[in-house]
């Protein structure tokens, strides 16, 4: 199969706020969050032929959004998954154009993360009965994504010496990234002591360790070059996507060890080859942040570090604004708000356009300060180049190269 | 096979041809994994085929329950609300003796379990760590239904001990 690269392009992102209590039913926001897509790509109703969502039995239909923006679909699928599913979806978003299928999709997810269906797993979903694959870590306690995750970051911890205060640094540089986000949800810069000094959660993981649950809708447009050359903004194009690589055992990854690594390790093996780059080519990244340390083991197993020496680079101020590759200027789930991957790759897609929404008074022009402090710029100085890497869980990831 | 364990309802049916030899034994208090008619393997948790030769015949063969904990956490703020009195605890994950490093050298026979004192009460956090030596016990929920669960046993630590502070 002949090689996709920069045959397809992101030409439209939309989100709608993000808070803990939105008031209204996940179809209301994702057509919000579809809708502003096409308004920024420059795109009608008539333009949208196919459309993907993703959903862990909280969200709504494509066919319900779809219909409410007038859209009649050639395509359509809703999938059920979590986190890296928006890389996953834009990489299949590409084959079904590729086949004819359709020729423009529309990417949602729309969830009442914090005021619905918690996605930590308290409320509703705690009180499910317990039967099947869950037997083996529900009747432990072993339940919510903090709770399934720590043991691999207790045994990183065991395996390299990875501390508590070098993540906690992940914390810091998305805060102070958030505080320059008129859209974060928690805007306030917080120190390694903040995060350390915060209640603890599952040791070793602290409350501010955790990421944001959220109520929001988000939306991607994926469309061909050639037709992405007409539209509103600059084309961003795809330049390498691996969806959903996993480790062996993926039902139980804990036997197929060493526990302390994660799916990124196939997964670059795929993207860069793609992409035909290296991390060292890549100006900003995205690493899923779910947690402080799922940032921190993505990008050293993507080798932007060594193995092992994730800890290190993450709180070496190379991934703050400012640094030599920021990571999630957004702030990400920890800060910005929790999408299940989405706003990273909206984030990304910004960057790479230079019209990052920032406190910058001229950002609709793309006239920024590059002034990073607290209520200023966030807009990297002309990147090139953007990495995303999506988490689902240390057996599961996804990764996106895209370039302007 | 149906119990009530802090607050959850568990659920094994009787076509549940995962699970429901794994509890039957535990009721008798065995551990037992799925070993592959095959190739000899055995395999946790207990999948439909033996994921190293895709045979669907397997039998229950009993292990010894004997393991070094891998990895752990102590939760401190439980999420299921059965939970909430029993926290903090501890979530090991332990490799059993049994087929260690094998097929492949990363490979193992891992179980996410609690560790427990005798009386079944939350292992205090100073006494686990990572390389301590456990072995299983059972928690008899009702007479149905019995859950494996591992305590701290007297052999001498696998290699060094380390300990999350």
């Amino acid at each position: 199969m002949a090689n996709l690269r920069d045959k397809y392009c992101i030409v439209g992102v939309g989100e709608t706020a993000y808070t803990r209590n939105s008031g209204r039913t996940t179809r209301a926001m994702g057509v919000e969050a579809v809708r502003n897509a096409m308004n920024d790509a420059g795109l009608s109703p008539g333009d949208i032929d196919g459309m993907l969502s993703y959903h862990g039995n909280d969200s709504t239909s494509a066919t319900a959004i779809s219909s409410d923006l007038g859209i009649r679909v050639n395509f359509y699928m809703d999938v059920i998954g979590g986190g890296s599913s928006t890389e996953a979806l834009i990489g299949m978003a590409m084959g079904v154009m590729e086949v004819g299928m359709c020729r423009t999709v529309a990417i949602f997810r729309s969830m009442n993360g914090y005021s619905e269906v918690r996605i930590g797993g308290t409320g509703a979903r705690a009180a499910t009965p317990v039967r099947g694959s869950e037997l083996a870590t529900r009747p432990y306690g072993m339940l919510s994504a903090g709770q399934n995750f720590a043991p691999t970051f207790m045994r990183h911890m065991h395996d390299y010496g990875t501390t508590s205060a070098q993540v906690a640094h992940v914390k810091v540089a998305h805060s102070k990234h958030a505080s320059n986000n008129p859209k974060a949800l928690l805007k306030q810069r917080v120190s390694v002591d903040d995060v350390l000094n915060s209640r603890w959660i599952t040791k070793p993981l602290h409350l501010l360790d955790c990421c944001l649950e959220t109520d929001n809708a988000t939306c991607i447009i994926v469309t061909s070059a050639d037709r992405a050359k007409d539209l509103r903004q600059r084309p961003i194009y795809i330049m390498g996507v691996a969806g959903r690589v996993s480790k062996p055992r993926a039902d139980f990854h804990f036997v197929h060890g060493p526990i302390s690594r994660v799916a990124g390790y196939y997964a670059k093996d795929i993207v860069f080859p793609m992409a035909g780059i290296g991390p060292e080519d890549v100006d900003v990244t995205g690493s899923y942040d779910a947690f402080t340390f799922t940032t921190m083991l993505q990008l050293e197993e993507y080798g932007f570090c060594k193995k092992g020496e994730g800890g290190t680079y993450v709180s070496s101020g190379i991934i703050e604004l400012g640094g030599q590759r920021p990571n999630n200027t957004s702030g990400g789930h920890l800060c910005e708000g929790y999408t299940h991957g989405m706003n990273m790759v909206i984030e990304n897609t910004r960057q790479l356009r230079g019209l990052v929404d920032d406190y910058c008074p001229r950002w609709q022009d793309g006239i920024h300060t590059y002034d990073y402090s607290e209520g200023q710029c966030r807009q990297v100085k002309d990147p090139e180049i953007t990495m995303n890497l999506g988490w689902a869980n240390p057996t599961t990831g996804s990764a996106l190269i895209l370039r302007r | 096979m149906q119990a009530q364990h802090r607050g959850m309802n568990l659920i094994v049916p009787d076509n549940d041809t995962e699970w429901k030899g794994y509890f039957e034994a535990a009721r008798e208090h065995r551990l037992v994994m799925k070993q592959c008619r095959n190739c000899d393997l055995l395999r946790y948790p207990p999948g439909a085929a033996c994921p190293w030769c895709t045979s669907l015949e397997w039998i229950w063969q009993d292990v010894t329950g004997k393991g070094t904990i891998h990895s752990y956490e102590i939760v401190m703020q439980a999420i299921q609300a059965g939970f909430r009195e029993w926290a903090p605890y501890p979530v090991v994950l332990v490799e059993l003796d049994e087929q260690r490093g094998q097929p492949s050298a990363d490979e193992g026979l891992r179980l996410i379990s609690n560790l427990v004192s005798d009386d079944f009460t939350a292992e205090k956090e100073e006494n686990v760590a990572i390389g301590k030596r456990v072995e299983v016990t059972f928690l008899d929920v009702s007479p149905e239904f019995s859950l494996p669960l591992f305590k701290l046993s007297q052999e001498p630590p696998q290699g060094p001990v380390w300990q999350f502070k």
